[in-house]
């Protein structure tokens, strides 16, 4: 499915006349971003160069304004905010970082998920980022609250770190008021232990 | 809106006009008191005052821990006869007359000399008799212990009946139960004001955590702007016009202080680790919390200046709610034992411990006024809901069935 939806991408990008700088670009992908299963079916982040720019033909929504930093959009993302946040995560543009039991510290594949993530917001800069802090159900209300508060606001700095400006980005916690998977088990419980990246629009 | 009316118009035509005399001791009332108690005598079709009036009265007495009822011996009246035939130390007599649209009723509670010990008339409509029935079973609380009974007392709660968590309300045997918060957004955790006219609590209406108060009839709502992060756990002080709760700077959850006019912001903690759920002491003076500054979560305690820092739990590897006893000597919390959640009691003074244990995940225990029952939240039967049970753990029962409910938290005053 993901191959399909690449090899598409890539179609509408000859569409574009952008063929060339956006499939090349899978070379340039930093190798820290695919050493996990999730992040090795991620679409490359395109890259150009600023004498492609002119020839992009994307829908008004996509067109650049004089005051943001250049930005390229090789495809057709839906104005929809949750369409559009559907699509992201779908084709792994933002990924979530998640978490150990009781733990805020980033593990290495939470760190290369939001690497990937980081990425794509810098050159997405006209999308501002909601941080979901979440928690799994083995915890008691109250303290998850504060922890997943804890978990979105690593995942901020995290992303800060590498570029990502922090007055684009707020956090909020639900603790494990909104579990993403309802199940009793691990298998959920791994699910609900996330910083969820929510785009929130312009 | 048309409830609060109905429960505005009940309230206002309910008077009590009464003379109690009371020759009993309270200092007496040590030991289990054998009452019984026939139907009421009335004109009206005894179905009508059963479900509304007599079977809360009866179950709230049952409940008092102060009394125990008698079984009755047929056709005897309500006299000093009827006491010594039932082997009881008193009778209560009741008799609800009809007048106009209100009842009438009235309470004597005769002891095996026929002697009144206590009379009282009380007036009101149909809605209100369950509120009557527990005036009367107050009352002859206070007769005999000198103590008032609780069963005006009322249970906040945060239920999804409505779709979304919201603050409701129920009596303390779960009748009446009511919504109070409006903002069809998730609002949790509702705390009481002391004297039981306002709640704190968190909502998330406006996609972030937010502090609101409000009024017990949903009216009066403000916001408490903190420019903090979470505003969660919220609680009253007893004794003055502070609201503990938690807030954060940069993911950095500490305990802090707001008066209820949203004034005057005080930071308590100032460790790099997650505080989290504070809750007064009943005296004022001292906040009991939640760190995981040991790398679990434990519970500690402090001076309400956030001075003294104690760690009080050291059982188990997570432990939250905590929540003293009415009279400060006992604290309850919930603590995870072989991987569930379970209500445990500390004796402040001891030290010691006891697990109250129940099936599923039992969580956020909360006192009656008289310290004598907690209500919790748990899990057993496949969704959350709220229970209440002795402080030994027995008599327990489910309060709540309807959607799932959680975050119970009893009145602070008795009446």
């Amino acid at each position: 499915m993901k191959k399909v939806v690449q090899g598409f991408l890539c179609g509408m990008a000859v569409i574009a006349l952008l063929l060339v700088p956006a499939c090349r670009s899978k070379k340039t992908v930093k190798p820290k971003v695919v050493p996990t299963e999730t992040a090795a079916t991620v679409p490359p982040v395109p890259t150009m160069t600023t004498t492609t720019e002119t020839k992009v033909t994307n829908p008004p929504d996509f067109v650049q304004t004089e005051t943001q930093p250049p930005r390229v959009s090789t495809e057709n993302l839906p104005s929809d905010v949750e369409e559009l946040n559907r699509a992201v995560q779908q084709r792994g543009y933002l990924q979530d970082a998640f978490f150990s039991f009781d733990e805020s510290t980033l593990p290495n594949d939470a760190q290369a998920a939001l690497t990937t993530s980081a990425n794509w917001l810098k050159r997405n800069p006209q999308y501002n980022l909601l941080i979901e802090g979440h928690c799994d159900e083995r915890g008691t209300e109250q303290y998850n609250l504060a922890l997943g508060d804890r978990r979105a606001n690593t995942a901020k700095e995290y992303l800060m770190t590498l570029g990502v400006d922090g007055n684009r980005m707020r956090t909020v916690s639900y603790g494990e008021e909104r579990p993403f998977d309802p199940g009793h088990d691990e298998t959920a419980w791994a699910k609900n232990r996330r910083a969820h990246l929510v785009l929130v629009g312009k | 809106m048309k409830r609060f009316l109905l429960l505005l118009a009940s309230a206002a035509s309910l008077q009590a006009q009464t003379q109690i005399q009371t020759t009993l001791e309270a200092s007496k009332a040590t030991n289990i008191v054998r009452i019984a108690i026939p139907r009421p005598e009335t004109t009206l079709p005894i179905e009508s005052i059963n479900g509304p009036f007599f079977a809360p009265l009866t179950r709230d007495i049952a409940a008092s821990g102060i009394f125990a009822i008698a079984p009755i011996p047929p056709n005897i009246p309500a006299d000093a006869d009827l006491a010594k035939a039932s082997n009881a130390q008193f009778v209560l007599a009741l008799r609800v007359t009809p007048e106009e649209q209100d009842y009438v009723i009235e309470a004597r509670l005769l002891d095996t000399t026929g002697v009144s010990q206590f009379g009282k008339r009380y007036r009101g409509t149909a809605p209100a008799l369950s509120r009557m029935a527990h005036m009367i079973a107050n009352d002859l609380v206070r007769t005999i212990n000198g103590k008032p009974g609780i069963f005006l007392s009322q249970i906040a709660f945060a239920s999804n009946r409505s779709g979304f968590y919201e603050i409701w309300l129920m009596d303390w045997d779960g009748a009446n139960q009511r919504q109070i918060s409006r903002h069809n957004a998730l609002s949790i955790l509702p705390s009481w004001s002391p004297d039981n006219d306002r709640m704190v609590y968190t909502s998330f209406t406006r996609g972030t955590s937010d502090m609101y108060i409000i009024n017990r009839r949903g009216g009066g709502r403000i916001r408490l702007p903190t420019g903090l992060g979470l505003n969660t756990s919220a609680t009253f002080s007893p004794i003055s016009s502070d609201i503990a709760f938690v807030g954060s700077i940069a993911g950095n959850p500490d305990i802090y202080l707001i008066r209820d006019d949203g004034t005057n912001i005080r930071r308590l903690t100032t460790t790099t680790s997650i505080e989290s759920t504070p809750e007064w002491s009943p005296n004022g003076r001292q906040i009991s919390f939640t760190s995981g500054r040991s790398g679990t979560p434990q519970i500690y305690v402090m001076d309400a200046e956030g001075t003294n820092v104690q760690r009080i739990s050291f059982e188990g590897e997570w432990n939250d709610d905590s929540t003293w006893s009415p009279d400060g000597e006992q604290i309850a919390y919930t603590s995870r034992v072989n991987g569930r959640f379970q209500i445990r009691i500390m004796n402040l003074v001891t030290r010691e411990s006891r697990v109250i244990a129940g099936e599923g995940s039992n969580e956020q225990p909360t006192w009656s006024p008289d310290g004598r029952w907690i209500a919790f939240q748990s899990n057993r039967s496949g969704e959350w809901q709220i229970y209440r049970m002795r402080v030994d753990g027995s008599d327990l029962i489910p309060l709540t069935v309807d959607g799932e409910n959680k975050d119970p938290d009893w009145s602070k005053k008795a009446e």
